[in-house]
């Protein structure tokens, strides 16, 4: 099976662990669950707020048990506290 | 962007061009920085957004609330960067025939915003320590429309 290397933008708490950008390999035809579980295999430390994180492709949430389609950027929304 | 902004809120003016025959009552919520939370005293806070995302979810939340309630009007914006005490971090006004459309649809406007658009809060204590807020305080009674939380979504 090949892999594709996914680009992932994080935003307020996830960049003390990964930065403002990181990239991680999965499976083609891998799901969104399995990308949140390569950053927990990274950085265990950060395993709290990756549970509870969301990703966003184009603008629109995606649900985690979907399979990751051609895009190759993911944008990984931690819970947020506007206001 | 319309909904998101990086110099400080002027909401009297907004207030101002907010009028509008058909509205019998316009309510106005701002949101300001307190100078304390969970027993920590604060200096002051910085708002960081996923800004495209964030700007286009606010307008939808706006566009679906005035359908909802019937709205005349809506308006919200958020502030980013450097907000200090006292600060207006965010603003609804939302205008309607009367006062129960008003409120409820500002409440629902502002519980949204809150919860679902991606705006991160990173708050800067006195004591030196800072901290990206992640606590969600909308389980309150008056919230009772179903918007889709995100400890849900993030199964």
């Amino acid at each position: 099976m090949g892999k594709m290397n996914i680009k992932i933008v994080c935003f307020a708490g996830l960049r003390k662990y990964f930065g403002s950008e990181t990239t991680v390999l999965v499976d083609s035809g891998a799901t969104y669950t399995k990308v949140i579980d390569e950053l927990i295999l990274l950085k265990p430390e950060a395993k709290e707020i990756l549970t509870s994180s969301r990703i966003a492709v184009n603008e629109k949430f995606v649900s985690l048990n979907e399979k990751i389609k051609l895009e190759n950027t993911l944008f990984l929304i931690p819970p947020s506290s506007g206001g | 962007m319309k909904h998101l902004q990086y110099n400080g809120i002027n909401y009297g003016k907004l207030f101002d061009g907010f009028r509008n025959p058909k509205s019998g009552a316009v309510v106005l919520f701002s949101g300001e920085v307190r100078d304390n939370n969970k027993g920590k005293e604060v200096k002051h806070l910085e708002y960081e957004a996923y800004e495209s995302m964030a700007n286009k979810m606010i307008a939808e939340i706006l566009e679906e609330a005035k359908s909802r309630f019937r709205l005349n009007q809506a308006a919200c914006v958020h502030r980013l960067g450097r907000v200090e005490i006292s600060g207006c971090a965010v603003v609804v006004i939302t205008g309607a025939g009367h006062r129960k459309e008003a409120y409820d649809a500002n409440r629902y406007i502002i519980d949204r915003v809150k919860n679902e658009v991606p705006i991160w809060k990173h708050e800067f204590f006195v004591d030196g320590t800072s901290e990206w807020g992640q606590n969600c305080d909308c389980v309150t009674d008056a919230n009772e429309h179903e918007h889709k939380h995100h400890h849900e979504t993030a199964k």
